[in-house]
């Protein structure tokens, strides 16, 4: 099991040190780790678990911040890597974003969750929402009341009542005014579109997220119109198995506040709602660029901020692109970054200009991919819709709201 | 942390340098301690902070401890984690000091609020200080029995601490027992999770020692126990999930109704959101089915969309830990994945260790079906930025060509791969095509074509430089000017850096005199002189023989260096499926992502010895050497050991000596010859087909000249065995522990030898017969393990061996170790043989 982590800054500082069992690590570790990435290069190619001379370590970059899990025995790789993301992700939750100080100024906060997470190497809680019923998260909020009241703790005192109950994601009994439940359809859309524009691959990966404010316990059931069309799904514990084997309906009791239901993935779409069409031509050392961007199918929805992206090769000494709509940005690591926003109506965007290869080259000979972001809100790409949301007794004021949303995930354009 | 490492790291400016301010803080701390005025909370919760904070950075506080246990009498709770954190700290380097501790954190203990409960005790169990376990073992009783189930599972992980303090006071505490109770009666999850996981722990250490202790943990898998755990799995957290499904893993079921009906109950933890339950998942269906051949493959169906989700819905981080798992699979069952290749195609910004993976899998889901798109998708990455994957990239394309029949399309890639004009490409292809001429030698046309056209002045790498050579000398009569080509780098001789291609060089200059003598006698003499200058010992000794051999005579020489040649069929794979078995056993750990079984890379010195002696003590000891062996069965066992072993040795000497012999190619990194090797067909040749031993023979003559060049093929092997060896069992036990591992190996048991084995005495009388003596065996079908020793005759040198025998498998792991390791290999070869005749004498 874990017996020990470290938190680390961008620039390999030991911000925070949480020693889990009997076999103190020692803080040595840390600079062999730091030495280790620093020699990788780049701290994102090296690897998420590394062997060092005395103990295996999981690594896990968010924000700039390392979190570092050392063990010396054989466990379950996922296990460690995890519960590390579990951890930034609660951490984050807490502090509203993670960074160098935000994590110095509220170490103490650190502290204590992570010992209610972990105990003796093996993980605990790890649900953002029963920890906050242990452990009041460090906001505005709380410091008035605190004030106020005169009670500066910000440890809530009683014990979560969920530790006993059967349903451990959510508070005993919570009520509300206003009764509100909500649920976004949040998608990702991943493709690869080859040089001659033809589409190798596209899938969507989607995640339902319910955002829910119910009093007592409420018994919640959720149907899509056309679930058939899902290639495979996973689901919140809160999920029950048995009605979506026979009838693929969410029938659950929902966590306190917001969580994620359910993610899902469906392969083989047929087509993307942006073409982008790049031409390369090159001779006598100088290449000629052109790039369209323009709506293949029409989504029905704007489509919003679209951007595209792409490495220069590192053979190319210069260049000079401009475009027709949009602005254009060279950044210091050669990444050309083209910022479209909406496509007009008038005109179709074109990236246009030269670039001025090495001397000695005469063409070029690796081609860079282009990767584009886009945004389209009210519109789950997929096609998935969301048919009903059911209260089993609904309370007198009941407020619901869907919404949907889809985003460019890693869509790449070669050329 | 402690002692801080404020030596190690240089205090900044900006950092405190520690002394005064600690000082400071004794001052202020003190000041606090009695007082009760109002606010004094807030006053003290800054200077915890900053203690805290300073021991964080490193700066020794523990000259405060005194002064914070004076603090901690407070109600806030806050405070009340702080300073706890604090003692935890610094209680190990001040055993005196946290003895002043105990008092409030037991106070603590009896306190009404159940958080406040619960912390002290699990502070109270961080203390780790040998001399206060007394201390802990009342305030653990009552935590136990709470009324509040926070401080019960607190206190259960406080008996894990106990015990690993003193595990004596921990086990006449009678703890254990109750935690048993706990486990099987307790309402909350947690608790029991906490139990099982803390008895796991105690159990498998105490086993050692106690039989009590043994017993109880056989009993955590026992069928009752599983099935109570495996019904209330949902109400578990999922890490809890993991636990108990890492336990299941263990549990053997009595027949297959009872598999199905875990795998029903458990069908829905493929789904769970996290990752690690869905792997611990996976483990325990893949382990249940594994005897159930078409169970397995409908498995495989069923977990492959939860696999291929996880890899694109979590992090990266997450990706590639999935992934690892995913690969290990598709290597087992690439037909399973075929349909889904498109799933493992790179992202242009995924790190290179993951597109590594994916190339590797790419390679081998590839089938008739999908060749043509994964082959289009492959050469798109040739054109990468990153330049070790588009080498990796070209050779799977390479990879793929070997390993399909129809290999049209892929060619025409591989040539136009040769005419990107970028050198690392060219490079990598022309290894390529040397490969693939090796197996398909009808497509030399084509290829000597293109090859043709390239200029060796472009090509640097010597491993390509080396195949180009390689390809001059093997089609010199197709290319026309493969001999002034030839020529030109001989005329460069001094400034080839590479021994490889010298090597090379030499062989090819010999191909191509043979070919066409007038046109390369002079080039060749000029190879040969500067071979023979050449400070490089093996190009030095090639350059010698050659020259002695054609001076000897000229057609010996042709049907030594350029023997007709049979195509290569099959390409060794790198990596054992031994290897590849055991990395599966041990699916969902650490050491799928290293691709390597946990015994290749766990410290073997501080596990080797206990874990054999562990394993010798459950092995019955066998009556060794009692037997007399009838002589005239060791004598007709020698003679097709002869046999066997002749042929042995060449493909080994072949193998592992090809560089400094006729034999061009041992593979290039990634794959080495199987069976068919040149130096075989170079011996058997027409006229001495099926004469093996005396075709060696030949060799011997033509190396009598004094040239040492592969002394292996030498000397045929005249092991014998001494038919009455002994060897006590504690000498052998000290001989297998210093020993190293001269050999493993697998080895198929014929159907007969399966069948006879029925008990592990059948096969020990059998090897006994061939002089191979049992000094311990055990087990039953349908495992079997046996340690067998041997003697070398009229020598002391023994043999030793670890045999375990699969007879559902119809296989043998074979470990081998001996005093003369030389003559290991021959050992083995006379084992494999007395083995594969078990059962048909």
């Amino acid at each position: 099991m874990l017996q020990c982590i470290f938190l680390l800054s961008d620039s390999g500082e030991v911000m925070l040190e949480k020693q889990l069992t009997g076999h103190r690590v020692d803080r040595s570790i840390c600079d062999w780790f730091w030495d280790h990435v620093i020699s990788q290069g780049d701290s994102f190619k090296s690897q998420p678990v590394i062997a060092s001379p005395t103990h295996y370590l999981f690594q896990v970059v968010r924000e700039g911040i390392t979190f570092l899990a050392c063990t010396q025995v054989e466990m379950p790789p996922l296990m460690g890597i995890e519960f590390l993301c579990r951890v930034s992700d609660v951490l984050s939750d807490y502090l509203g974003g993670l960074n160098e100080d935000v994590i110095k100024d509220n170490f103490v906060i650190v502290y204590e969750l992570l010992d209610e997470m972990i105990d003796n190497g093996f993980p605990l809680t790890t649900e953002a929402n029963i920890l906050r019923e242990m452990i009041a998260p460090p906001n505005i909020v709380s410091k008035v009341l605190s004030v106020v009241t005169g009670n500066s703790s910000n440890v809530s005192d009683t014990l979560p009542g969920a530790t006993g109950s059967c349903i451990p994601w959510r508070a005993a009994e919570p009520k509300y005014a206003n009764n509100e439940v909500y649920v976004d359809l949040v998608e990702e859309m991943d493709a690869v579109i080859n040089r001659d524009g033809a589409l190798v691959k596209c899938e969507v990966y989607g995640e339902v997220r319910v955002n829910s404010h119910l009093s007592g316990l409420p018994d919640l059931t959720l149907s899509f119109a056309n679930p058939s069309i899902l290639d495979d799904v996973r689901f919140h514990p809160c999920v029950r198995f048995r009605p979506w084997e026979s009838h693929q309906v969410l029938s659950f009791v929902p966590p306190d506040g917001e969580f994620k239901l359910m993610s899902y993935r469906i392969k083989k779409l047929k087509s993307t709602p942006l073409y982008v069409k790049p031409q390369l031509t090159s001779d006598a050392g100088k290449c000629r660029v052109n790039v369209l961007v323009g709506i293949r199918n029409d989504p029905g929805k704007t489509i919003d901020s679209i951007t595209l992206e792409f490495q220069l090769p590192p053979c190319i000494l210069s260049a000079d692109l401009n475009s027709n709509h949009g602005t254009v940005n060279i950044l210091g690591n050669k990444i050309c970054s083209w910022t479209i926003g909406r496509i007009p109506k008038d005109k179709t965007p074109s990236l246009s200009g030269t670039l001025l290869l090495e001397t000695e080259l005469e063409r070029l000979h690796v081609f860079p991919t282009f990767r584009v972001g886009f945004r389209i809100m009210g519109v789950a790409l997929s096609g998935l819709q969301i048919d009903k949301l059911d209260l089993k007794t609904a309370p007198s004021r009941l407020y619901k709201g869907f919404r949907a949303l889809t985003r460019a995930g890693e869509f790449e354009v070669r050329s | 942390m402690a002692p801080p490492a404020q030596s190690q790291r240089s205090p900044s400016p900006s950092q405190p340098s520690g002394k005064s301010e600690v000082s400071d803080l004794k001052l202020q701390l003190r000041q606090l301690a009695g007082s009760r005025a109002p606010g004094v909370d807030d006053s003290k919760r800054e200077l915890f902070k900053k203690v805290i904070s300073y021991m964080t950075i490193g700066i020794d506080v523990s000259s405060l401890f005194g002064e914070m246990v004076m603090c901690s009498a407070t109600s806030d709770i806050v405070l009340k984690k702080m300073c706890y954190l604090y003692v935890g700290n610094y209680a190990k380097v001040n055993p005196d000091l946290a003895l002043l501790t105990i008092n409030f954190l037991q106070r603590d203990c009896r306190d009404e609020d159940p958080m406040i409960r619960g912390l002290a005790l699990r502070s109270l169990c961080s203390l780790r200080v040998a001399n206060l376990v007394e201390y802990l073992v009342g305030p653990l009783g009552s935590g136990l029995k709470d009324s509040n189930s926070y401080v019960r599972m607190v206190a259960v992980m406080g008996v894990l601490k106990l015990y690993h303090i003193s595990a004596s006071t921990c086990i006449d505490a009678d703890f254990p027992s109750i935690l048993k109770h706990l486990m099987l009666h307790d309402s909350d999850t947690q608790v029991v999770a906490n139990c099982l996981s803390a008895l796991q722990e105690i159990w498998s250490a105490e086993a050692s020692t106690s039989e009590e202790a043994s017993r109880e943990r056989e009993a955590l898998i026992s069928k009752p126990f599983i099935y109570y755990l495996l019904n209330r799995i949902k109400e578990f957290c999922e890490w809890a999930q993991c636990l108990v499904l890492e336990l299941v893993t263990k549990y053997v079921p009595s027949d297959s109704s009872e598999i199905f009906d875990i795998m029903n109950l458990l069908e829905d933890r493929l789904q769970h959101a996290n990752g690690a339950v869905v792997l611990a998942t996976i483990r325990v269906f893949l382990q249940l089915t594994l005897s159930m051949t078409d169970v397995h493959q409908q498995v495989y169906e069923r977990i492959k969309a939860p696999l291929l989700t996880l890899v694109s819905s979590g992090s990266p981080e997450q990706s590639y830990a999935v992934l690892s798992h995913l690969h290990l699979l598709v290597m087992r069952a690439p037909y399973v994945f075929s349909s889904d290749y498109k799933h493992f195609y790179c992202q242009y910004n995924e790190p290179s260790y993951v597109k590594r993976l994916k190339l590797e899998m790419l390679t081998a889901v590839a089938n008739e079906s999908n060749t043509y798109e994964i082959v289009t998708e492959l050469c798109e990455y040739a054109a990468n930025v990153d330049i070790p994957i588009a080498r990796e990239s070209i050779r799977a394309v390479g990879k793929i060509a070997l390993q399909q029949y129809d290999v049209n399309a892929i060619v025409d890639r591989l040539l136009q791969f040769l005419e990107m004009e970028k050198d690392y490409v060219t490079a990598e292809a022309l290894v390529l095509v040397k490969d693939l001429l090796r197996k398909y030698p009808q497509w030399s046309h084509d290829c000597i074509a293109v090859v043709g056209n390239i200029s060796s002045k472009n090509v640097q790498e010597p491993k390509a430089k080396a195949a180009l050579i390689w390809m001059l000398g093997e089609y010199s009569q197709d290319m026309q000017d493969a001999p002034y080509v030839l020529e030109s780098l001989v005329e460069n001789w001094d400034e080839e850096h590479s021994a490889e291609v010298r090597l090379h060089l030499l062989t090819a200059m010999m191909k191509c005199f043979f070919k066409r003598p007038p046109e390369t006698q002079s080039a060749l003499g000029a190879a040969l002189a500067a071979g023979i200058a050449d400070f490089h010992q093996d190009v030095h000794d090639r350059a010698l023989f050659y020259y002695r051999i054609l001076r000897y005579n000229v057609s010996v020489a042709e049907r030594v260096v350029n023997p007709p040649k049979q195509a290569v069929s099959v390409f060794a794979d790198t990596q054992s499926s031994e290897i590849k078995d055991r990395i599966f056993d041990e699916f969902n750990s650490l050491s799928v992502l290293y691709q390597k079984p946990s015994y290749m890379f766990t410290d073997k010195e501080h596990r080797g010895p206990l874990e054999f002696a562990d394993e010798l003590g459950n092995l019955s000891i066998g009556e060794a050497a009692n037997n007399v062996v009838p002589t005239q069965m060791v004598e007709e066992n020698d003679k097709d050991l002869l046999l066997t072993t002749s042929e042995k040795e060449e493909t080994k000497g072949s193998r592992n000596n090809g560089s400094a012999y006729s034999v061009p190619y041992d593979g290039s990194s990634t794959s080495v010859f199987a069976s068919q090797t040149q130096i075989e067909s170079a011996v058997s040749n027409p006229t001495l087909a099926g004469h093996s031993p005396q075709a060696s023979f030949a060799i011997d003559d033509l190396l009598g000249l004094g040239i040492p060049a592969a002394p292996a093929v030498l000397s045929p092997p005249q092991l014998k065995l001494n038919t009455k060896a002994a060897l006590d069992p504690s000498t052998f036990q000290q001989k297998w522990r210093q020993l190293p591992v001269a050999l493993s190996q697998e080895i198929s048991v014929s159907p007969q030898g399966v069948a006879a084995l029925t008990a592990p005495q059948a096969l020990l009388r059998h090897m006994q017969s061939h002089s191979i003596h049992c000094i311990a065996s055990g087990g039953q079908s349908p495992n079997f393990k046996f340690f067998f020793f041997a003697q070398k005759f009229e020598e002391s040198s023994n043999y030793l061996v670890e045999c375990v025998i699969n007879t559902s498998s119809a296989k043998a792991q074979v470990k081998i170790k001996a005093d003369d390791q030389n003559t290991s290999q021959d050992f083995s070869t006379l084992f494999e043989s007395a083995l594969s005749k078990f059962g048909t004498s």
